[in-house]
């Protein structure tokens, strides 16, 4: 319903966030060093946009998609629902989460901030030592950045990010080195204790390819998960990243974070 | 083909005979060693979760030991410098021990990488041709890169430095001097390189800070050459290679001008964290501080500045370097000044607290120390071998038995 093949062309989308021109970051030695490559005689300055092949054949065309998440923390309960459907989906083991809900309490007097367990079994009362005025929930993840450090640093291209804006691990190439897990300034990637190997969110990947939503959008009760494709201009999230005044976290970083928040405090980091 | 076999039945005599002391510490290496293997099968089988490595400080007390030993490889081949300038005479001598410490530290490098990769089975995934490595954006891929590079050159310098002497010929000084040359930028981009693999992290502000790699030149200058001072008074001792006295205090005098550019860029960067109180203090704060409760490293960093401060005013003072007593003290506090500042005390704190705020306090495990004692095992002995088989060739006593020479 959601991704029903548009036939009308749509227009090119507007950048979503205030980038500099087309200037690509994180390219520096993709750059300079590809002059060295060439000098080898080497082509050794690889696309890692092209890494896997589309997937799921001729009904899905990744041409036509570039996804897109937004998160309105206003409208967040806390009930873990979205962590517990991303373990059962994607078999996160014991210990890990690939979504995690933050609560934060603040006042006057102090704040505090906590995830047990990722929001995993949502979260009991907390006495704190000063007077709360307010607290609210923040539900993270993989912000899928269009220039992210993870894949820029590491050493094998087993990072890479799809043509439909998908930042994914090929877990068959990865090395296990955690330079990906420290390079993410969002926290979102762990070490796999079974296959000591990188791993994410990936949006669901096997759903959204098959027209579904991530498991999280899907089981979210208050709708504070959204989810789709922003080369449809009817699509709820393009309309609400296109009128509304949404934020981006670490924007200093200029990683172009495809994860936007609507009212996000200032105590989120 | 007869002449190799016979150079290295040479080889095994060379390692097969000692004295009391020699078999003493070759013993105390092997057990170490021993103990490290036993730790990595351990580790080996359950994963890095054998150690306190965990996502939010996934990188720990290995890479630290990686780091300061980069150092020290990249320090020993520098020492022909200071070497060539000032004439110490015996030059060849000079590049080649250097060269023999810079092969053992790279070893004991590249196995404190591979203890540390989830997937050490892939190992080759990194390497041109036999894997798929991310070169030229990934830093990693680079450091890898110039680290085999390097390598690879030294131990070329060396067989072909031992070749000659062992056949009773000096080296050919068109082919030496070119390839020395060339090691020592080398020698410098691999700790540059090194310093760029954290330097490059935007997100880790401790380490996203331009004076790293000076820092890491500075502090390598001071690590390298502590072990090359030790290593010269016992080869004076128990060989007839001639080094003179003013060598080994003209490398303490430098050590202290090393020192004093590390120390001042250390303030420079206290200085502009603790003035300018931004939310990345917190991490120059962990270290040297603490947060909160959280204070597991504050005792290292303070007892590293203790050091480094102390081995400073040791090697600057001419009557204190000149004392072997004082200056074999100095060799070891600069050692484990530096061995903490560039270990633990730089990978530590730029991820603690983590990326969301959290502090995670790591302290290596008993499975970690054990492998770290069996790599300076393996590094060590490494360095015993190859000095107890080049020295002989280089003094005259172990060379070709009139054997034609095996073909180059």
């Amino acid at each position: 319903m959601d991704h029903a093949p548009c036939t009308p062309a749509p227009t090119a989308p507007p950048p979503p966030c205030d980038a500099p021109a087309d200037a690509e970051r994180r390219g520096f030695l993709k750059i300079t060093g590809g002059a060295v490559a060439l000098l080898a005689g080497l082509d050794a300055a690889a696309n890692t946009e092209t890494h896997a092949p589309p997937p799921g054949g001729d009904a899905y065309n990744w041409e036509e998609h570039r996804w897109a998440y937004v998160i309105d923390t206003s409208k967040c309960i806390g009930c873990g629902s979205c962590v517990r459907a991303c373990k059962a989906e994607n078999e996160v083991p014991e210990g890990f989460v690939r979504t995690w809900v933050e609560r934060y309490i603040s006042g006057p007097g102090g704040s505090y901030v906590d995830s047990p367990k990722g929001g995993l079994e949502g979260f009991p009362p907390v006495p704190t030592a000063f007077t709360p005025t307010k607290a609210f929930f923040v539900p993270k993840m993989c912000n899928h950045c269009k220039e992210t450090p993870c894949v820029q640093v590491c050493p094998v291209g087993a990072s890479y990010r799809t043509k439909d804006g998908v930042v994914m691990v090929d877990g068959k190439s990865c090395i296990g080195c955690g330079y990906c897990v420290q390079a993410c300034p969002y926290g979102s990637r762990y070490l796999n204790p079974v296959t000591h190997t990188a791993e994410k969110c990936t949006w669901c990947y096997h759903r959204i390819t098959k027209g579904l939503k991530p498991a999280c959008v899907e089981v979210c009760p208050t709708s504070t998960r959204i989810f789709g494709n922003m080369l449809r201009e009817d699509e709820p999230v393009r309309q609400i990243i296109d009128h509304e005044r949404v934020s981006i976290m670490q924007g200093h970083l200029l990683t172009e974070p495809q994860c936007f928040y609507l009212h996000l405090d200032m105590e989120v980091r | 083909m007869t002449g190799i076999l016979e150079f290295l039945k040479g080889c095994g005599r060379q390692i097969k005979t000692g004295n009391r002391a020699y078999f003493v510490w070759v013993g105390a290496l092997l057990v170490a060693i021993g103990i490290g293997l036993v730790a990595y099968v351990h580790q080996a089988r359950v994963g890095l979760i054998a150690t306190n490595i965990r996502d939010q400080v996934s990188w720990a007390f290995y890479v630290g030991n990686f780091t300061f030993l980069v150092g020290v490889a990249a320090a020993a081949v520098l020492l022909v410098i200071p070497a060539y300038v000032y004439h110490w005479g015996p030059l060849k001598e000079v590049v080649l021990l250097g060269e023999l410490l810079a092969i053992s530290a790279l070893a004991m490098c590249l196995l404190f990488i591979l203890v540390d990769m989830g997937r050490p089975d892939r190992m080759l995934h990194m390497f041109p041709l036999l894997g798929t490595p991310n070169w030229p954006r990934s830093l990693l891929a680079w450091d890898a890169l110039v680290l085999n590079v390097y390598l690879i050159l030294n131990v070329v310098v060396v067989l072909y430095i031992l070749f000659q002497a062992y056949n009773g010929k000096e080296p050919n000084k068109k082919i030496l001097l070119p390839l020395v040359l060339l090691s020592i930028p080398i020698s410098i981009s691999t700790h540059t390189v090194t310093a760029f693999l954290y330097n490059g992290m935007a997100s880790r502000p401790y380490w996203n800070a331009s004076i790293l790699a000076p820092r890491f030149l500075a502090s390598a200058f001071c690590s390298g050459p502590a072990v090359m001072i030790i290593l010269f008074q016992v080869l004076r001792k128990t060989t007839s290679i001639p080094i003179k006295d003013e060598a080994i205090w003209k490398l303490a005098e430098l050590m202290a001008y090393a020192m004093f550019i590390n120390l001042f860029l250390l303030g420079a960067e206290l200085f502009k964290e603790f003035y300018s109180q931004t939310q990345e203090l917190r991490y120059t704060q962990y270290l040297w501080f603490g947060i909160g409760g959280h204070k597991a490293l504050v005792p290292y960093a303070w007892g590293s500045l203790v050091a480094s401060v102390a081995a400073f005013f040791i090697f600057l003072v001419p009557r204190l370097r000149q004392n072997w007593v004082t200056l074999n003290l100095g060799c070891l506090l600069i050692w484990s000044g530096v061995y903490i500042e560039k270990g633990l005390g730089l990978v530590i704190p730029g991820m603690t607290p983590d990326t969301l705020g959290e502090i995670y306090e790591y302290r290596p495990t008993l499975t970690e120390w054990s492998i770290a004692v069996g790599i300076f095992g393996v590094g060590f002995l490494i360095f015993t071998i190859l000095v107890k088989i080049s020295v002989p060739i280089l003094v005259g006593t172990f060379k070709t038995g009139g054997a034609a020479p095996a073909s180059h």
